[in-house]
């Protein structure tokens, strides 16, 4: 009979450890418990930068899909170029940012004529192999050129408080960036000549090579734009944080649920992924015990890869 | 671990301090003249260097840190003071009881994986090391030790806080000077409100702040059972992800909690994503304080962090810097790397003098006899804040001690126990 009953309680108490988390919110919620505010904006300051750290790789994906292994390098050069210029010239930060996706834009468009274009037709573990390869070479390089100590660019962007909720303004200056950035290319996308092209690519690569389009002109252009987009990312991550040569990795992973959750090429899709993430991760850590969020975010990944694989957008290319 | 395991390995430790030296001789005769030592064992083959006449060149110590990835900033200086150690015993005249020879070191990278703790000792062992070091994370310590146990090679921990590293694994080949996780907790809830309530400040409620993987949830499991002995209720817990780029939602968390003190337990990369969210929510409490932190210790993230960090106390194995010896090896190491010597890479010199005296003391390269050595040694002589470092039957030092840090003018001070203070504390 006891151990009858003690079988019963320690479900039970198993159970409340899962149950009572949302009994918290619920009380939080009826109660208008200020805090939420402050956890909303953060889930959306956080949202913005995984959305910014992912609209690169979507695109490459989407136009091209080649998966790119080496996105999260690309932020890392985008975080080291933004130091560089602004420690070396003394340059504004915002300027370096843009530096940095100049420069990002043709480390992008170089190494896929070099390494990308030649194996575009080649089997999908190619493409991943040759970008895993370019990530630990770029890494290598970083890490022989700046040492594997953190860096940052002491920019000390300072807290708004309004109504009693805190945001850091280099995580604000990183969302502004993100919606920026989304919308300048959703309108190239949508009204320039250019930007038809690449999505009349994606749509259908054949196709657009029978109305003369030049594919491979298309191909390096989206990598570079792809790659410009991630130094976007890493500048404004630079902006905020401290970083070294490894830093991407976390960005990667981070990006590639993104991606699959909104959808294979979607811009729209990459933002609300990058918000799912940053809602989930912020209410998350703050209601469940220790980092048990991490286990939400991976069921949610492999729910919408079984329930809708396509992605949230998917089909909607960029 | 079974009491009939616990058994097995306290009589395997009894049997190594009586095998002794006559047993060491016995083995440290069977070098070849052919111009390698080689000592055949079940993990592999360890070799020690001979000139042609038999006499022992060098003796291999292997280094298994993080020199790449998030933890590299830290595993690169500890694997240099594997080196300098190593070095100022060369430049001392070498091994004598080895005629003078040269203690080399080799180092592996164990990327702060786990997946490649074990396969770095394993290489390091091929490329020849009689005695391991390492690795700073206590995942991947776990996985380079049991490996080394494999290959029944001994493994001086440099630096890993949590106690099943070494406990309940039966292991016979590692040993560690620092103090695990439990011991650094008792110390903490010991050490930190005494030293607080001695100088008027108030402390009944804690709020644990700690990185969630094996080391993080040592200290934590600890300061919970501990803190309470001493007076202080744990109000709230908030984990950070290892590599986690943001401490914000966490600062939250513990802001409206309120405790008396923040206690944090994370790397480098954790604090500084901590101090950073405090400050950007204006939040700091009336003491934060840490266990077993190494952002504190460290001085570029002090630098980094500013002046947030002054008055942070960090209970953590320290060097004894009331010593002139210490101050010789933090300025040898300055002007070689032009970095600073914090707690972790003082540690990794303090494992390294272990394994010099114990190669000293056993006149010989074999791994084997090295472990009976290490298994019954006295090292008074080494630059860490805590007394003779004796290894008990389950490899831990029975007077490892972690003394209470407080950050003052953006430097690492020891403040209590008096014994290894250097300043007072300022609360």
């Amino acid at each position: 009979m006891i151990p009858a009953f003690g079988a019963v309680l320690l479900p039970l108490s198993m159970l409340s450890r899962f149950v009572d988390p949302f009994s918290a919110i619920l009380r939080d919620v009826l109660g208008l418990n200020p805090v939420l505010l402050q956890l909303v904006a953060f889930a959306l300051l956080l949202g913005g930068v995984y959305a910014l750290t992912a609209l690169g790789l979507t695109m490459i994906f989407g136009v091209m899909d080649v998966i790119n292994f080496a996105h999260g390098i690309f932020l890392v050069v985008g975080m080291y170029t933004t130091l560089v210029v602004t420690t070396t010239f003394g340059v504004n930060p915002f300027l370096a940012i843009g530096v940095a996706v100049v420069v990002l834009f043709v480390l992008g468009v170089v190494m896929h004529l070099s390494i990308i274009e030649p194996i575009l037709d080649a089997p999908d573990q190619n493409q991943l192999i040759v970008t895993l390869g370019a990530l630990f070479v770029i890494q290598s390089v970083i890490e022989i050129g700046f040492g594997p100590d953190p860096q940052s660019i002491g920019f000390k962007a300072g807290t708004l408080e309004v109504a009693g909720v805190f945001i850091p303004n280099g995580r604000l200056y990183a969302l502004a960036l993100a919606i920026l950035a989304m919308v300048v290319v959703w309108a190239f996308l949508q009204y320039t000549d250019l930007g038809r092209e690449i999505r009349g690519t994606a749509n259908n690569r054949i196709g657009a090579q029978y109305v003369g389009i030049n594919v491979t002109r298309i191909n390096y252009l989206t990598f570079g734009i792809g790659a410009a987009l991630a130094g976007l990312a890493g500048g404004s991550v630079a902006l905020f944080n401290r970083f070294d040569p490894f830093s991407g990795s976390t960005y990667l992973i981070n990006a590639f649920v993104i991606v699959v959750l909104g959808g294979l090429g979607s811009f729209p899709g990459a933002f609300l992924g990058g918000m799912i993430i940053g809602f989930l991760q912020v209410f998350g850590s703050y209601y469940l015990p220790g980092t048990t969020y991490q286990i939400l975010i991976f069921l949610l990944f492999i729910g919408t890869l079984l329930v809708k694989p396509e992605g949230i957008f998917g089909g909607e290319s960029a | 671990m079974s009491k009939r395991e616990q058994s097995a390995v306290s009589s395997r430790r009894r049997y190594l301090k009586l095998a002794g030296v006559s047993g060491v001789a016995a083995l440290a005769g069977c070098s070849g003249g052919g111009g390698e030592t080689t000592t055949s064992t079940s993990g592999g083959t360890t070799t020690g260097t001979t000139n042609g006449g038999g006499n022992v060149e060098e003796v291999i110590i292997g280094s298994n840190h993080p020199l790449s990835g998030g933890l590299a900033s830290t595993g690169v200086k500890m694997d240099n003071a594997v080196k300098l150690a190593a070095q100022r015993k060369n430049e001392a005249g070498g091994i004598e009881a080895l005629g003078g020879a040269d203690v080399k070191v080799i180092s592996g990278d164990n990327q702060g994986e786990q997946s490649l703790g074990g396969q770095v000792s394993n290489d390091l062992i091929d490329q020849g090391a009689s005695v391991l070091t390492g690795c700073y994370s206590s995942p991947v310590t776990t996985a380079a030790t049991q490996a080394a146990e494999r290959a029944q090679t001994p493994f001086v921990v440099s630096v890993a806080a949590d106690d099943a590293v070494l406990q309940g694994r039966g292991l016979d080949y590692s040993y560690r000077p620092q103090p695990p996780a439990k011991r650094m907790a008792r110390d903490y809830a010991e050490y930190v409100p005494e030293v607080i309530r001695q100088n008027g400040g108030t402390i009944e409620t804690a709020g644990l702040f700690y990185v969630n993987n094996s080391y993080g949830q040592a200290i934590r499991e600890s300061l919970n059972e501990y803190l309470p002995q001493n007076g202080v209720e744990v109000t709230v817990e908030t984990a950070l992800e290892y590599g986690a780029d943001s401490a914000d939602t966490q600062v939250t968390k513990l802001k409206q909690s309120d405790p008396d003190t923040v206690i944090a337990t994370t790397y480098v990369p954790g604090g500084v994503l901590l101090s950073q969210a405090m400050q950007d929510q204006d939040y700091r409490p009336p003491h934060l304080t840490a266990c077993a932190s190494a952002t504190f210790l460290d001085d570029e993230a002090l630098a980094d962090i500013g002046d947030f960090a002054n008055g942070v106390l960090d209970n953590n194995y320290a060097l004894n810097n009331t010593i002139d010896k210490t101050a010789a090896v933090r300025e040898a190491f300055r002007n070689q790397y032009d970095k600073g010597m914090d707690g972790s890479t003082g540690m990794a010199y303090v494992a390294t003098e272990v394994i010099i005296q114990a190669i000293e003391e056993t006149g010989s390269t074999d791994p084997e006899a090295i472990n009976e050595t290490l298994s019954s040694i006295q090292v008074d002589d080494h630059i860490a804040a805590m007394g003779t470092i004796d290894f008990q039957e389950n490899g831990e030092n029975a007077n490892a001690l972690a003394p209470v840090n407080q950050v003052q003018d953006l430097a690492a001070k020891v403040v209590y126990p008096e014994e290894y203070a250097e300043a007072q504390p300022q609360i």
